[in-house]
């Protein structure tokens, strides 16, 4: 049994919508009006700033990282929340090229650009180049978490058809989710029973006239039915107040793991008091906020002083919620107090939050131009989620070393994983092909932590200067070619296989 | 806690995963699997081909492996029908795969359709050979035998020779397809990390029920048994002579110690800048040695990592690892040690070190499986295990690894990790990898149903090294609560002692019908 449902992010992708066109099915008799519907007179101008965003993009090419990448398209929804301020997800305007927003009642196409982006809570604000034509609309106002039970309406351009499109539906579970997003990010999310698809990500989710929700994730059909994904407005809320400075700074995290305290010898050997309080410390990265303060074995008893449950939730305006949303709401520098008991003493500490960037290694990246360097024909790039996803490497121990790079805590030893990812054949490493897709570890007997360090590692000159020594992670023969002879491929082979730059190792 | 929430879900994961698999997907046996059936028509009968079919047996197999995942549990049985050949002594040849996880053995005639029970005598699952005689030694197997005449194994066979298959029909009708002889080369028999010598021949060979083991005959004599059939690409493999003869002789003492191993990893030295990286002259041969396994032959002879191997009892390697033998030619070096040698025969090695030629010479010795941190394979018994409230622990194997497949993620590819490079939990003086295999809902383990493929480090504080330490450490529990480590998440969980015992009894008669709650052998 696998776990993974698979989350599909609702962008409106240019392949999908082609594909989509099928027969229209006749409409079903309309329900009998309740009480909250209500008409929307389009003509009106009223829902005028809720915008379609159609989206020209580029996914960057990480088999060939010197290449451009293959354009594709897409489009989403946007709405207005402040002066030429559309709030959208980060997905609807990832990898963009072009950016063009368009009203239901205006034809006429205005490009817009990114403000900010969060893939970490798949939020962006875009604004629209010459703003003129929106300067006269109604912004949507935030509201607060809408209640279970109650209606909810989501507003956008979805698949199916140009104009815009309502559904409606009730606010069915309010819980901790992941964000398929970024691939590793779990927040606050509010599960909505209205149907929400392709095209409606980035769109409002209306109660009372004010924003609850922005629609940005669900099931393939085939997985589940009836299930759309929001995010709720403490993580929207947060998003603004980040970029408030002008910067986005990212969630901070504890980057710990809890187990949870079921079992009556854990409570007895742990020496709790039979009170259902108290969560399990599994696991801390050391290079993590908590990473110094809290120790595997400790039990965690509140986080700011709201008391945490054996099954490592804490009540969060009345609802219990993961531990985690006590953190959530912070902001990076900020602190929170843990308590917790350790060797049957009770302790309480600070600590200050900041993010836990090799969690970014495993994460989907956007808006990145592949980072490698060439040399000789020979290939580096690092080891992250979407060379992994790109390259289907097969070889175990590059699996092993992703997969296990932060529960064995390999980032301590190595912060950067390079790969020889391939090798473009030519006379001078013909004979080096089949050790390609492999894990660097030494060049010219200097460790390599990071691809910034592969360019000076090749320069350097070791006990036989005359040649160039690659160790490969747990293969014992080196790889080794003559400097000469290599310096003088680099020309040919850079130029046979069309690669215009040596390197791209970043803008930072 | 963003992504460790996902960890802990992973684990959880595979665990529910594996236990679903071993219940939908039973009749696996490790890593010996039956190959694809065969199928297509035969060629005309050669004319040079003698034949003997007064050696020929059909041999049935019920066989049943282990559930990898509860093993106290057996998987369906399944059948196996083949051929076995008569030789010296009223015994019969057949591969090893027909005789892994047998239940029951029969031999049968061929024509008359008599049958008696039979009995494994020795196996030799890496060079896939086994003997099998009568069980019985008595008038109705003296009788049975009476008509049959033993066959000679052929050692040698050239490029160009042409063999014959055996199948027998369904009357005991025989069926004889040729097969010519295209490629001598070495290469893996059924488990992994089993190179020996092969035949390779292109050809059709038809599909017939008692295809799972086939005589493959020359002259008159035995030249090999069939170990593979690719219909796709047509390509025949067999098991040749010479390791069956080796097989029979080391069997002759009533003993298997089985086939030598280098005990290295080489890496050809064809690349010209890696050449002059070590100094090579030009023409001169030699292979690269990559890796030395600790306690290996060569480890005991002394060769060490990034020498380069020149020769092998007299052999040249040259600079792909080939030697010249003296009945085959070219073949790998590999053959040199596990077909030409026994295990304790003197070995000589010359090797290039630091400039400089150095003669070595030790005993070739084999590596017990029985003595690696994981166990390779597992045949004809099932895994260690101790089952204590519900917490099943087992020694690691390898066909515990396999049974994930192409799933593995997260933990399995540890363990698989470790397997392949075992050193630094030998260093640690671990005997073998204990893990915590899957989690058996009792009152005990309310709370820890999702944990799995865990390596456990400490039981009441007793460090493990291998799962005796367990049952013993699980006699001491400290304040009537047992207290279990792993290497990481979550890293110490705890069981109340009482329960425990109440939970085994019930577990031995209850919803699992364990027949036992620990196999130690």
């Amino acid at each position: 049994m696998k776990r993974h449902l698979r989350l599909v992010p609702l962008c409106l992708a240019l392949s999908s919508s082609l594909a989509i066109a099928q027969a229209p099915i006749p409409a079903a008799e309309p329900p009998p009006p309740r009480d909250r519907s209500q008409a929307i007179d389009i003509s009106s101008g009223e829902w005028d700033n809720i915008v379609n965003i159609d989206v020209s993009m580029v996914i960057p090419d990480y088999r060939e990282p010197w290449n451009a990448g293959q354009p594709t398209g897409g489009s989403g929804t946007g709405f207005l929340i402040g002066k030429n301020r559309f709030l959208t997800n980060a997905h609807v305007v990832s990898n963009s090229t072009r950016i063009v927003i368009r009203t239901t009642n205006d034809p006429e196409p205005h490009p817009a650009r990114i403000v900010h982006i969060a893939h970490d809570c798949d939020l962006a604000i875009i604004e629209a180049v010459d703003d003129a034509h929106f300067e006269k609309l109604n912004t949507l106002q935030i509201g607060d978490t809408p209640k279970l039970n109650t209606e909810v309406s989501v507003i956008g351009y979805p698949i199916g058809g140009e104009r815009i499109s309502v559904t409606r539906g009730v606010v069915s579970r309010i819980d901790f989710r992941p964000y398929s997003h970024s691939g590793v990010d779990s927040h606050l999310a509010i599960q909505v029973d209205a149907a929400i698809n392709p095209g409606n990500s980035g769109g409002p989710v209306l109660q009372d006239g004010k924003v609850v929700g922005v629609a940005f994730q669900g099931y393939n059909g085939q997985v589940a039915q009836n299930v759309g994904y929001m995010i709720p407005t403490p993580v929207i809320k947060r998003f603004l107040k980040d970029i408030e400075d002008g910067h986005y700074d990212h969630y901070v995290d504890l980057a710990i793991s809890d187990f949870s305290i079921e079992n009556r010898a854990q409570v007895k050997a742990l020496g709790l008091a039979n009170d259902g309080k108290g969560v399990l410390v599994a696991n801390v990265e050391p290079a993590g906020s908590a990473g110094g303060v809290l120790k595997e074995g400790d039990v965690l008893l509140s986080i700011d002083g709201n008391p945490i449950f054996n099954n490592g939730l804490v009540r969060v305006d009345g609802d219990l919620m993961d531990m985690n949303e006590m953190v959530e709401r912070k902001f990076s520098g900020d602190e929170v107090k843990v308590e917790f008991l350790r060797d049957g003493k009770k302790q309480t500490k600070p600590v200050k939050l900041q993010r836990f960037i090799p969690y970014l290694t495993l994460g989907e990246h956007y808006n990145q131009r592949p980072r490698y360097v060439i040399y000789a024909g020979l290939v580096f790039q690092p080891m992250d989620r979407n060379l992994m996803d790109a390259l289907q490497i097969r070889e175990p121990t590059v699996n092993y070393v992703f997969d296990n790079y932060l529960n064995l805590k390999l980032y301590q030893e190595r912060p950067e994983v390079v790969i020889l990812t391939n090798i473009l054949t030519d006379d001078v490493n013909s004979y080096i092909q089949p050790y390609q897709q492999n894990i660097v570890d030494e060049i010219n007997g200097v460790k390599i932590k990071s691809l910034n360090d592969v360019k000076a590692a090749l320069a350097k000159k070791g006990d036989k200067p005359d040649f160039i020594v690659l160790k490969l992670l747990e293969k014992g023969r080196p790889l080794v070619l003559k400097r000469s002879l290599a310096d003088e491929a680099h020309t040919r082979i850079m130029k046979t296989y069309n690669v215009t730059e040596d390197s791209y190792l970043g803008n930072d | 806690m963003k992504h460790l929430s996902l960890i802990a879900l992973i684990i959880a994961g595979s665990t529910a995963y594996s236990l679903a698999q071993s219940a939908a997907a039973p009749a696996t046996s490790g890593v010996l699997r039956p190959r694809p059936p065969i199928s297509g028509d035969g060629l005309p009968v050669p004319r040079s081909a003698v034949i003997r079919t007064d050696s020929l047996l059909k041999v049935n197999v019920t066989s049943q492996g282990y559930n990898e995942h509860l093993p106290w549990q057996k998987e369906s049985p399944g059948q196996r029908r083949g051929l076995g050949v008569v030789i010296a002594g009223n015994r019969v040849l057949v591969t090893g795969q027909m005789v892994a996880d047998a239940n029951y053995i029969e031999l049968e005639l061929p024509e008359g359709g008599t049958k008696i029970p039979a009995r494994v005598v020795g196996a030799d699952y890496e060079a896939n050979l086994a003997l099998i005689e009568s069980a019985q030694d008595n008038e109705r197997s003296k009788a049975f035998f009476k008509g049959l005449a033993p066959m000679e194994v052929d050692p040698v066979a050239h490029i160009g020779d042409t063999l014959a298959i055996w199948q027998t029909g369904r009357v005991g009708d025989l069926i004889v397809t040729p097969l010519r002889v295209a490629k001598i080369l070495t290469s893996r028999y059924v488990l992994s990390g089993t190179n020996f010598l092969v035949y390779e021949g292109q050809g059709i060979v038809r599909s017939e029920a008692n295809s799972f083991t086939l005589p493959v005959v020359k002259g008159g004599k035995l030249a090999g048994l069939l170990l593979n059939y690719d219909s796709k690409n047509q390509v025949t493999t067999v098991q040749p002579g010479v390791i069956i003869e080796h097989f029979l002789k080391d069997m002759a003492d009533g003993k298997n110690e089985g086939f030598p191993t280098m005990g290295v990893e080489f890496q050809n030295t064809q690349d010209d800048q890696f050449r002059d990286y070590l100094g090579l002259k030009p023409g001169q041969g030699g292979m690269f040695v990559s890796a030395v396994t600790p306690g290996g032959t060569a480890h005991g002879v002394g060769v060490q990592k990034g020498d380069i191997m020149l020769s092998i009892n007299g052999f040249k390697i040259d600079a792909r690892g080939d030697y010249e033998d003296p009945d085959f030619g070219r073949l790998s070096m590999s053959h040199i040690v596990r077909g030409r040698a026994y295990v304790g025969d003197k070995v000589e090695m010359l090797v290039l070190r630091d400039g400089k030629e150095l003669p070595l010479s030790g005993k070739l010795i084999r590596k017990d499986p029985q003595t690696q941190l994981v166990w390779p394979y597992l045949f004809d018994r099932g895994a260690n295990y101790i089952v204590a409230g519900g917490l099943v622990f087992q020694e690691l194997t390898r066909p515990y690894i396999n049974t994930f497949g192409q799933e593995a993620t997260g933990s399995i590819l540890r363990l698989a990790h470790i397997a392949e490079h075992p050193e630094e939990y030998e260093e640690k003086g671990l005997r073998r990898i204990v893990i915590l295999s899957a989690v058996l809902p009792t009152p005990s383990t309310q709370g820890y149903e999702r944990l799995g493929s865990l390596i456990v480090t400490k039981v009441n504080g007793v460090s493990i090294k291998d799962l005796a330490d367990i049952d013993l450490a699980l006699k001491s529990p400290k304040d009537g609560i047992h207290t279990i480590e792993f290497e990481d998440f979550p890293h110490t969980i705890h069981l109340d002692a009482i329960s425990v015992e109440r939970d085994n009894i019930s577990l031995l008669g209850g919803a699992y019908r364990i027949g036992s709650l620990k196999r130690i052998e």
